[in-house]
């Protein structure tokens, strides 16, 4: 894993290994009927491994969204399989298994803090009384650095707050991985990395496996150990880039040449991935 | 990780106290002085007969003179206005849930209500007054078809506007289409449904005047009739006052429900 590897598009992988969390294979999405017919995912394999953290990146309208929401059970594939620890994405989410967060942050305006963040686990959990789900609602704003924040209504709360919210809502699922779309796409540049410093920060304490879909390559890289590219016109994996710097990773992380050099690669690959894909 | 400082960035409340609500309610009473004064001008100026157009001091001498009549009158539309708007708001309430949550009922009924919605309800009060008689039922009829269209329909919009990304993570726990319905559509909903409510609280008050215009033996409505035919202009400006104070007072009563139901709710100011 170290090494950094580029997949040759469409390639298969010569194996899933049996670490992996999320293997996906040969899955296709097509959707709308007769003449709308579209074809928004082309035989996707894709594999996760247990702790890792994964990006997803591509153009506008290359079904990055749609894959996740295919690995969350909300989407079903028109072919191919996906199973999260050997389940179906369904009966993985049934069993709390997949923590979502979306680019809004969703959350009730009318609860305050502490019980968005328990709002999900007291839906998924009726067996927990009130207490605990404020209990675990309060220990997961402490996680995400809200913790003096609890009685605040969203209202009251920035747009980079409310999201440590909704990051703390999935959390207190206990999901085996974290499935987020665009979580930071609403905010400001300076926010946005704060956001992601305290995502990785979260990711290594807490060891989730998270799955990011993002249109940010420096996001991307600075994050994830592993970036995959979509094309688009299908949308499908076009090519997959290992991020070899090491954790811990800061914002220093951005001055490092290595880093640079990763960027400049990225760049060529989403360049080459707006191109229609014909047969490869 | 370090501890995010925590900052109070709720918006700046507005100013309040007296000089505030007096400034902003200044020009609004001024007005109204003004346009007191030049009706009571008019009409001595130009001796208007009193019983086209009373003047001010006429209403109120008016006013004096039959309070006990007018009181009473006053206390049964109340009372009528109030019964039928809370009618109308829980039936207006449980239509929406019921178009919501069961599908096929609710596209049998919606196209029906949009449909009776447009029947000239004010047309019906001579049918209600045949059907339940003179009494209090006539009105309350007539208060709930006229007002509990706003309430379902406000409804509605609120608990069908829920973000779908919401729903999506509803869905992933694995949420009933119950839960989706009272944890989150019809929490949703409430600043809608309070507008809608303002609006059905001002509409109660032309359901119970109509009623009582189209038969009663008592109210308000009952009074304007009567002291027309009676050529007392004066009373029946006096009673079209009263009726005013109720529907304003009414509104302002919806509004406080609002605040207490919907604190969360975004506010527009009317400054």
């Amino acid at each position: 894993m170290q090494v950094e590897t580029i997949r040759p598009a469409g390639g298969r992988p010569a194996h899933i290994r049996h670490d992996d969390l999320i293997s996906a294979q040969g899955v296709s999405v097509v959707m709308g009927a007769d003449q709308n017919r579209q074809l928004i995912l082309r035989d996707i394999d894709l594999s996760v491994p247990k702790g890792s953290f994964v990006s997803l990146i591509g153009p506008s309208g290359c079904g990055k969204s749609t894959l996740l929401k295919v690995l969350a059970g909300l989407v079903r594939p028109s072919s191919g399989s996906v199973s999260i620890a050997g389940l179906s994405p369904g009966e993985a989410a049934r069993k709390r298994m997949i923590g979502l967060v979306f680019q809004d942050a969703n959350l009730l305006p009318w609860k305050n803090a502490v019980d968005n963040a328990s709002m999900l686990l007291s839906i998924a959990d009726r067996s927990m009384s009130r207490s605990a789900l404020r209990a675990r609602g309060q220990e997961m704003l402490d996680l995400v650095g809200l913790g003096d924040a609890a009685h605040k209504r969203p209202n009251e709360l920035s747009g980079g707050m409310r999201q440590r919210v909704a990051i703390a809502r999935a959390l207190a699922l206990d999901p085996a991985v974290l499935l987020m779309d665009e979580p930071f796409g609403a905010l400001d540049a300076i926010t946005r990395d704060q956001m992601g410093q305290s995502l990785l920060e979260i990711w290594q304490r807490t060891g989730k496996t998270i799955v990011l879909v993002t249109h940010s390559i420096d996001e991307a890289i600075h994050l994830s150990r592993q970036v995959h590219v979509l094309g688009i016109n299908p949308g499908r994996i076009t090519q997959s880039l290992d991020i070899s710097l090491p954790y811990p990773r800061d914002a220093s992380v951005a001055e490092v040449p290595e880093f640079v050099r990763l960027v400049l690669q990225l760049r060529g690959m989403l360049r080459s991935s707006h191109q229609p894909g014909g047969v490869s | 990780m370090s501890k995010q400082p925590v900052v109070d960035i709720s918006p700046p409340q507005p100013a309040s106290g007296w000089s505030a609500a007096t400034s902003s309610w200044l020009p609004a009473v001024i007005l109204l002085l003004v346009t007191i004064v030049l009706w009571e001008a008019a009409v001595r100026i130009f001796s208007i007969s009193s019983f086209i157009v009373p003047a001010p001091s006429e209403i109120a001498r008016s006013l004096v003179a039959q309070w006990d009549t007018l009181a009473q009158a006053t206390m049964i539309t109340a009372g009528e206005i109030l019964f039928g708007f809370l009618v109308s708001v829980m039936v207006g309430i449980a239509l929406a849930l019921v178009i919501v949550r069961f599908d096929w009922l609710g596209r049998a009924l919606y196209p029906l209500v949009v449909l009776f919605q447009n029947v000239p309800k004010v047309a019906l009060a001579p049918i209600f007054i045949l059907w339940f008689g003179y009494g209090l039922a006539p009105k309350i009829g007539l208060i709930l078809v006229i007002a509990f269209f706003p309430v379902t329909l406000s409804m509605l919009a609120g608990m069908q506007s829920v973000d779908r990304s919401l729903l999506a993570l509803m869905n992933s726990v694995g949420a009933s289409p119950t839960q989706i319905l009272f944890r989150i559509r019809v929490p949703h909903s409430l600043p809608s449904l309070m507008a809608g409510t303002k609006i059905a609280a001002t509409l109660s008050v032309i359901g119970a005047i109509v009623g009582e215009f189209a038969g009663a033996s008592d109210g308000l409505g009952y009074v304007i009739q009567f002291a027309s035919t009676q050529l007392d202009t004066a009373l029946v400006f006096a009673a079209l006052l009263l009726v005013s104070v109720l529907g304003i007072a009414f509104y302002y009563a919806a509004e406080i429900l609002e605040r207490l139901v919907v604190p969360w709710a975004p506010k527009f100011s009317h400054a």
